[in-house]
């Protein structure tokens, strides 16, 4: 179950939206493998019937007023931030 | 005075004396920081001009006699995942070189309130992944304890500040033992808050459902301060909560101390601890039940499960968190880029460390379809499981324990380079703190009081006092105790 090949590898690199080259492909797979194989121990538990817990909070639905909220993060600070930008605007390059 | 005696009690009382003033001691510190974090390496970015122009503030207060707060001028360094607005926030990464935040974090806003002083922003594993701080993008910061090992991590810039006496105190943030494993290796205290305790608005987030900001000190007194100022409810974090915190958090009473038990796990007890740890622990020991506490042995059967289970859990919370980081609308761009699609490549391949790229893919492992069942719902339930065991140890209706003692970390601090090929060996530093993480605990590292020997320097080992969910007070109270003994 835990086969990773160096095609899959590339794979979810790709989804992940990471180049990974020669040395990281060799060295991330057999990393990858070791730690994969290492999972393998869950496997022996049993857990039928437990409930998943999925997330560090037991708090539950947790409303609040269906309005702005006031901000303390200066628009400045945020373009300033901005990688490239033309005047105040965020410059990002072709979709295709 | 001596900057190196100073606590936060120390400070603000010899403040209200005006034995020193607020600008001398954080100009003091600058000047020390200067000299001292040549060897060091705990600060990636120092701000001394608004830590001066902030201690002046407080001075002229103390001089007008208004009330000042317990943490007025009192210098902090931050670890550089939380964000104070105008200040670098790298996270350790190259991604966020030249990031300056927009916005302050609560813990920050709290602490600017009651008039703190921030000296600077300290350096960790990048993105809080690693167990030495050598992931960091910028430096390797170094143990004041032995220059050739590390100061644990991934808030080892921070432990390693304080440890220094380059910093009163600082604030540090623990997912799988981040605060309480560099705390342990510097011979500090830390403090890894019940989830929800603190806000996380403004951290930059590793794995949200088990990260935690939290306090790194001197003393435990001064934890449980600082802790009381950053704890609260928050419109930013709706997984925060106004828990109720009583007098008895910095204000723990021996009669209340004496009357817990404390609960030993048999399986945090096991072959491959360091001698000189299990020393440690029984020297610990020892001195606790000199205080009139009982020890009880009890088990944590899924406690072996644990790594695997946080290793499957934290990469998928991460390579989804990290996903934000795409160069688009904050951090270094990838260079010679084309389309969108190429630029997000281009910017998180260069942007991103080996460490880093390899949790996102596992993350993204776990959680493709096909593999889903086998390890990311497999590890939910299996977190379950490991809650359940700290639940039924706890559990009044069983004659359970009130807190729980453990070891921190496996080793003291290891030599720098030792762990940085073998992924697997350095997630095994976090084994004794990781589960804390999974059941949303509080748990404080407190430094054994070790026998000195004059022929071998003693490396520091911390104890681990996990605590019932919002019973900060229990581990804290008894760690107070403990540092009073002889």
């Amino acid at each position: 179950m835990s086969e990773i090949t160096k095609k899959s590898l590339e794979h979810l690199a790709d989804l992940a939206r990471l180049e990974l080259n020669a040395q990281e492909d060799e060295k991330f797979l057999a990393d990858l493998k070791k730690i994969l194989d290492h999972f393998q121990e869950l496997q022996a538990l049993n857990t039928d019937g437990v409930q998943p817990m999925t997330g560090g909070t037991e708090s539950k639905n947790v409303f609040r007023e269906d309005g702005a909220t006031k901000s303390s993060i200066s628009p400045d600070g945020v373009v300033e931030a901005f990688p490239e930008k033309e005047k105040h605007w965020l410059k990002v390059p072709p979709v295709f | 005075m001596h900057l190196h005696d100073l606590t936060i009690k120390k400070f603000h009382d010899g403040l209200l004396k005006k034995e020193f003033s607020a600008f001398d001691v954080a100009k003091g510190l600058f000047d020390f920081i200067e000299d001292k974090d040549k060897e060091i390496g705990a600060y990636l970015s120092l701000a001394k001009d608004t830590a001066l122009k902030q201690a002046e503030k407080v001075d002229i207060a103390v001089a007008k006699q208004e009330p000042v707060d317990a943490l007025a001028g009192v210098p902090l360094a931050i670890k550089d995942a939380i964000l104070i607005e105008g200040q670098p926030a790298t996270a350790g990464s190259k991604i966020l070189e030249n990031y300056r935040a927009a916005y302050d974090a609560t813990v920050i806003s709290k602490l600017k309130s009651v008039g703190a002083v921030f000296l600077g922003k300290t350096n960790l594993d990048e993105f809080a992944m690693g167990s030495s701080t050598e992931n960091s993008a910028f430096k390797v910061t170094k143990n004041p304890h032995d220059l050739t090992r590390v100061p644990g991590g991934s808030s080892g810039g921070s432990a390693a500040a304080v440890a220094a006496h380059m910093a009163v105190a600082a604030l540090g943030s623990d997912t799988g033992g981040s605060i309480r494993q560099p705390a342990s290796l510097c011979g500090v205290v830390g403090l890894k808050t019940t989830y929800g305790a603190v806000s996380r608005h403004g951290l930059i987030a590793m794995a949200s459902s088990l990260d935690q900001i939290g306090p790194i000190a001197k003393t435990v007194d001064d934890a449980a301060l600082l802790f009381k100022a950053i704890a609260g409810k928050d419109q930013f974090d709706s997984t925060s909560v106004d828990a109720k915190y009583g007098p008895e958090l910095t204000e723990p009473k021996l009669e209340d101390i004496k009357k817990m038990t404390i609960g030993v796990p048999s399986e945090y007890f096991v072959e491959g601890l360091d001698p000189a740890v299990s020393k440690a622990m029984e020297e610990a020991m020892a001195a606790l039940k000199s205080l009139g506490i009982k020890f009880k042995e009890i088990s944590l059967p899924h406690t072996k499960y644990a790594l695997s289970c946080y290793y499957i859990i934290m990469p998928a919370e991460v390579s989804s968190n990290l996903a934000r980081f795409d160069g688009i609308r904050y951090g270094v761009r990838g260079e010679g880029h084309g389309n969108l699609l190429d630029l997000y490549k281009k910017s998180k391949s260069h942007g991103f460390g080996a460490e880093t790229k390899r949790r996102i893919i596992l993350g993204t492992y776990v959680l493709s379809s096909g593999y889903y069942d086998a390890y990311y719902a497999k590890a939910q339930k299996v977190r379950r499981l490991i809650k359940n065991d700290f639940d039924e140890a706890f559990n009044p209706k069983n004659g359970g324990v009130d807190v729980i003692f453990t070891p921190v970390a496996p080793t003291p601090a290891f030599k720098i380079g030792e762990k940085t090929d073998d992924p697997l060996a350095m997630y095994l530093s976090d084994i004794f703190t990781l589960p804390v993480n999974l059941a949303g605990l509080p748990a404080v590292s407190i430094p054994v009081k070790q026998a000195s020997n004059a022929q071998s320097r003693v490396l520091p080992v911390g104890f681990q006092l996990i605590g019932k969910p919002w019973r900060e007070a229990d581990i804290l109270g008894i760690g107070h105790y403990y540092e009073q003994l002889h």
